[in-house]
Order: structure tokens, then sequence, then C-alpha cells
């Protein structure tokens, strides 16, 4: 898979979307996990029951289970309900009628940053397995526009036995539709189900959404907004206008720094030295207007760290006011009174002289620094003892 | 297409020269030598004297002043439109600033550039510049210094950090581009190969990766094939990126093997390539190197 700007959809919320599209799914619920009461079924049975959690491969590590009976059901989701998914916590559960099907397709759109390009993918022999069968995955290339994508279907389909045609040109129109509509970077059904009485059927699908484009998708918004413990990131996000991820709860070093690349070096320093750091964030200081919110924001977030020992603050002024960002830094501290840990300031650039002289008068424990390397070594004392 | 260069005499248009963040860098570029010879009004539409001729739109700025490049200060929803108004105006070199253009504008504006046989570098980007002469973009002037290291860079504050402290060790730059850290981009690693092996003050090659996407992997490629005979140095930022997770650059993620910290490392070691894990290592590396 290609990278992108990522918000990945629980399949739930895929559906839920897609379904919105006309494009048609097997019909199921959402079951959350702290339920009380019976779970809702649709149909008589038999079901699957799949774990919902945002990342791939979710089958293939159990999470995905067959079910005859509402006992069945209920056996899989009590079993499976605390479950860890390559790093991340089970939100729920899909449970949806099983579909009995005469073909198993893959099929996928995606933005193929290298080709600067949409990249249609189809196989019709899909499923769980595609990946070690790559080479039976044909492609093609398109602008993102439906006249072009619709081109670029149509010559896929071409190669693919005559009786499919018509159900692959209808299944590409509709998710290519969708893929363009929601600012997708990857629209992914694996299997998409050809029934016996010659329907289609998404079987799976997982969405990738551009978070760049969120402001200008409210459906998706909705979406995520609907359920925020499952996409807290890109909500922080799209609410604060900067990036924080955790990286490590336990982590001992905060990051309180701007720029992605920078903060990014810093974490693998702090590792290569066997300190462990909290957090990434680019807090974009050009973009603070005068307010000490986005540093109060930040430093809310370093409280929750039960073994962070120091804040690392490092920011390189090319045209940020030292001055001006020191006076911000204090107010921030001074808003998150349950932060006491000691702060490491690596200030570089316009005014450092004033800044250096109002935060010593402040008479709170920071260090101020020039010089990155010292910074980080200070900070790296600080966290105290190696992982 | 005409093969990317860098004129530091190129005439400059300002697109959204009038807003807080556009009259501010507008100066700046000014004073720092660039020939910023328009403006167009930004969003605001306000039309204050910021020291430069403004205009409603490129075409007449382009028309009145003889401009060749521009750089869009302007939000990133609104990228495209002023992307499409440059190429339009006849406008040959395109700087773009902003973070959190969304992909399929991207994908769509590379498309447009394609077709005008034009150049693109961004979104997100810092911005281009040749030290000493001119500068497009937010490149701090602390971090620039003549000298014959040609940079390219996915991210915009640690080429800063990277080129200071070289500088400070009397190291300093033929001419520095960022191509910023999305993943859907105008100009790539590889595409600024042929610049800089004709460049003839460009002696070694800077080259500040991230993990994610195969920008690096391409650029390998495009190394061994033209024959590049240059020395290459090269600090990959991300090693530790978790699996899956964005760290705010978009591009700077992890997808199941590709774009990882050993395919980039490999690629590059095996086309000859110094790659380096911190910053004082690289710097220490190229100060040793004799460049």
């Amino acid at each position: 898979m290609k990278d992108g700007p990522t918000v990945l959809l629980l399949e739930h919320d895929a559906k839920e979307l897609a379904q919105g599209r006309g494009i048609p799914v097997p019909e199921g619920r959402f079951v959350a996990i702290d339920r009380s009461g019976p779970i809702e079924l649709v149909g008589s049975g038999p079901w699957v029951v799949k774990a919902q959690v945002p990342v791939g491969g979710r089958g293939k590590a159990g999470g995905v289970g067959f079910a005859a009976t509402p006992a069945d059901v209920a056996d899989f989701v009590t079993g499976h309900a605390g479950d860890v998914i390559k790093g991340r916590s089970v939100s729920g559960f899909r449970v949806e009628e099983r579909i009995d099907f005469i073909h198993e397709i893959y099929l996928a759109l995606m933005v193929d940053a290298s080709a600067r390009a949409v990249r249609l993918m189809l196989a019709t022999a899909g499923g769980v397995d595609i990946e070690e069968h790559a080479d039976q995955v044909r492609y093609a290339l398109a602008a993102p526009d439906a006249l072009s994508l619709g081109a670029a279907a149509c010559s896929l389909v071409d190669g693919e036995p005559a009786e499919l045609h018509d159900i692959l040109l209808e299944a590409f129109e509709a998710l290519a539709g969708m893929f363009l509509a929601l600012d997708a970077t990857l629209l992914e059904v694996n299997p998409l189900f050809v029934t016996a009485d010659g329907r289609w059927i998404a079987g799976d699908m997982k969405l990738i959404v551009d978070d760049n484009a969120l402001p200008r998708q409210p459906a998706v918004e909705a979406v995520l907004r609907a359920r925020a413990d499952a996409y807290r990131e890109p909500l922080f996000k799209l609410d604060h206008d900067f990036d924080y991820v955790c990286i490590d709860p336990r982590g001992q070093v905060g990051l309180l720094t701007t720029g992605a690349g920078l903060s990014m070096m810093l974490i693998d320093e702090m590792l290569q030295a066997e300190r462990r750091p909290f957090n990434f964030c680019d807090v974009r200081t050009g973009q603070l207007r005068g307010s000490p919110e986005r540093l109060v924001q930040v430093l809310r977030q370093f409280t929750l760290g039960r073994e962070l020992a120091v804040v690392l603050v490092n920011v390189f002024a090319g045209i940020t006011d030292l001055d001006e960002f020191a006076r911000l830094l204090l107010e921030a501290l001074d808003a998150v009174p349950a932060l006491k840990v000691p702060v490491v300031a690596r200030l570089i650039g316009n005014n450092f002289e004033a800044a250096r002289a109002r935060i010593e008068a402040s008479g709170r424990p920071i260090e101020v620094e020039h010089d990155l390397d010292r910074a980080l070594q200070r900070a790296i004392e600080r966290a105290g003892v190696a992982v | 297409m005409n093969a990317f260069h860098l004129d530091p005499a190129m005439k400059v248009v300002v697109q959204g020269a009038t807003g807080r963040m556009g009259s501010r860098h507008a100066r700046l570029m000014k004073d720092y030598g660039t020939q910023v010879v328009a403006g167009t009004a930004g969003v605001s539409g306000r039309r204050e004297d910021i020291g430069i001729p403004l205009f409603d739109d490129c075409a007449q700025a382009v028309q009145a002043t003889g401009a060749t490049a521009s750089i869009t200060l302007v939000p990133p929803m609104d990228v495209l439109g002023a992307v499409t108004q440059a190429l339009d105006a006849g406008i040959r070199l395109i700087v773009s600033p902003s973070e959190g253009m969304p992909v399929r504008d991207a994908l769509v504006a590379v498309a447009k550039v394609r077709e005008h046989g034009a150049h693109w570098v961004g979104p997100s980007t810092p911005g281009i510049a040749i030290p000493g002469r001119m500068k497009l973009g937010f490149i701090p002037d602390v971090s620039l210094l003549p000298g014959s290291l040609g940079v390219m860079s996915k991210s915009g504050t640690l080429s800063y950090e990277v080129c200071h402290r070289l500088a400070r060790r009397g190291i300093g730059q033929s001419a520095w581009v960022g191509v910023g850290g999305d993943a859907a981009k105008g100009m790539r690693f590889a595409e600024l190969l042929p610049f800089f092996h004709d460049d003839a003050d460009t002696r070694a090659v800077l080259v500040l990766g991230e993990i994610g996407g195969d920008e690096e992997e391409e650029l390998a490629q495009a190394m061994a094939r033209s024959c590049f005979t240059k020395p290459v140095f090269v600090l990959l930022a991300g090693a530790s990126a978790p699996e899956g997770v964005t760290m705010g650059h978009a591009g700077a993620m992890v997808h199941g093997g590709t774009g990882s910290m050993a395919t980039k490392t490999r690629a590059l070691r095996d086309v000859g390539a110094e790659v380096f894990t911190s910053i004082q290592a690289l710097v220490d590396g190229v100060v040793a190197s004799d460049v």
C-alpha cells in the first residue's frame, strides 16, 4: 500500500457511508463494547461477526467469526470485547448477514503518490489471501475525475469474462463515485461478492479518507464525531489545526516542538539514547496568532503521562518572535498548573535574548538552551534512568 | 517540458500578498533580494500599500511585469485555484507553501502543471532559495549561506536545523529546494537530480528524507540511471515512527514494508550515497568529506 494523509475508518462506518450512497453492503448492525441487553440481529442467520478496529489484517488476527445462532454471536462478542489487534483496541463489532456468493472479487481505488494519479485495481480471484496473489491483480491509472476513472475501469474490465462485465462496470462506477465524493485516498472492497442471481455486494470495505479534505466533507466529519473515541487523533487535528500523536503512554519526555521532520528526528535521537518520548507534535508556531491555546492543549496532554519527567521545547524561529513565544509558553504553563515537571526550552532565532530574560525572570524551572544537542542531552538526563 | 532550473533574477508574483502573512513574507523575500515585482490580493481583498504593485489577478500581473514565477500564499483549500490561475497566466514556476492541501486537489494541480509544461514545488514546502541571491518562501536567513551544497528536503524545520549547523561550520548551499512532506506533490527528489547534476556551483547534494513513500528509493534509481557522480549525503527522519501512524507530514507513514527506513537506506547506499541517522553524525560526515 502507498501512503497518503489518512483517516482509516472503521469498516462499519465505511459501510454506512457506502449504503447512504446506494452501494450494496450486507445488512448489519454495530454492537458496542459496553452494550447491555440482547444483541440486535438482522435476519435469521447465519451471521458474520467482525471486530471493528482501524487496522488491516484483522481476519487473520482472529477478529472475524462466523455464527449460526444468536448465542454464537454473543459468545464471539463477549470473547473478543477486550481484544487489542496490532496495538489498537477493538471499538465494537459489526454483526451482519452472511452472504452466499459464486465469485469473490478484489476491487480497489487508491491514490498512487508516485504516479500522481488514481490507481484502479482488480482481481477476479479476491479474498483474504490477495496479498499473496499480488501478481493476479491488474491495474490502470487515471486522473481523479469520473470520466478518466470510467475509461480506466473499462480497460480493466475488458480483460475479464464477459458474464462479469456489467457487474464490474456498475461496481466500479458506484465505488469511483464514492472515492471522489468523499476525498478518499483508498477504497478497497475485498471481497466483493457476486451472487448467483447476478448482484454484487461489498463484503468487506476499507476506506481511508484524506484528513486535509475534512473541512469540505461534513458527512465524514459527522461520522468521526459520532464515534469520537475511535477517531481521537484526526478529530484533534480537525479541532485544533495541528498534529499531536501520543507515541508511548509510559513516555518520559513530553515534546512541545514545531516542524514534523525535526520532531521526528528528535524522537529518533531520543530512542537512540534509550529514552522514551511521550508524543509527537507539530504546533506550528507561525500560526499561534498571539494565543497560548495550542500550547495549553499539548501541555494538558502531558498531564496524562504518569512517567513523564521532563518537557522538551524546541523552536527554530526563522520568522517567529521568540520573546512572544516565551510569553505564550509562560501563559500556557500558568494555565496547566497540574503539570509540575521541569522544562528544557531550546530556542533559537529572532529575539532570543529577550526571550531568555523573560523566562529567567519568571522564576520557573525552565532551562533555556541555544544548542539542540545540549538541550536534548539535558532532557535525556532529566528523564532519568534508561528504558 | 523545459528542465527545471533556478534563475536568481526571475521576476516573481506573490499570489495572496495582502493578508497578514502574505504582506509580511512579500517584504521579507524582497528584502532578501528576490525580484518581487507584483502581488495579487488575497482572500481578504484588502489593498493596503505593501511596497509592490498590486493587481486583481495573475494574468494582469504577468502582463504588466513579465513575471515568470509565483508563490501562492493562500489557504490550503485555495491552492488549486491559485495554481490554475498562475498557469493560465503563463507562469513557469510555482511555489506553494500551504500545509493541508487536499490530495485530490494536488493530483489535479499536477496534471495541469504537466499540461502547461511548467514546474510546481509543494505543497507544504518552506520554499526554494539561491543563498545570497533570492528566496521564495520561508527559509530562515540564519540557515542560508552561499556555498556548494545542493539541498533537497521533505521537511522544513529539519533542513533549517541541519543547514544552520553546517553554516556555522562554514558549509553553505548552492541552491535549496524544499519539496515538501506531502505524499502527492509537484516536484519529487528524483526530478531535481538533473538540475543539481548540471549546476556548476553544486559540488555535493544533501538529501533530507523521511520515512514513508518511495521518493528516496526513486531518487536512488535515478542516481544509478544518470550515473550521478557528485557526493550525496542523506539524513532520514522517522526511524521510530510507529507503523500506520501519520506523524504530521502526510507522507511520513509506513504501510506494510514499502517506504521503510531499511528499504530507503539500502537503496541509497547501493548507489553510493552516505546515509546518516542523526543530525550531528550527518554534519560531521559532510564536514569531514571536504566538499
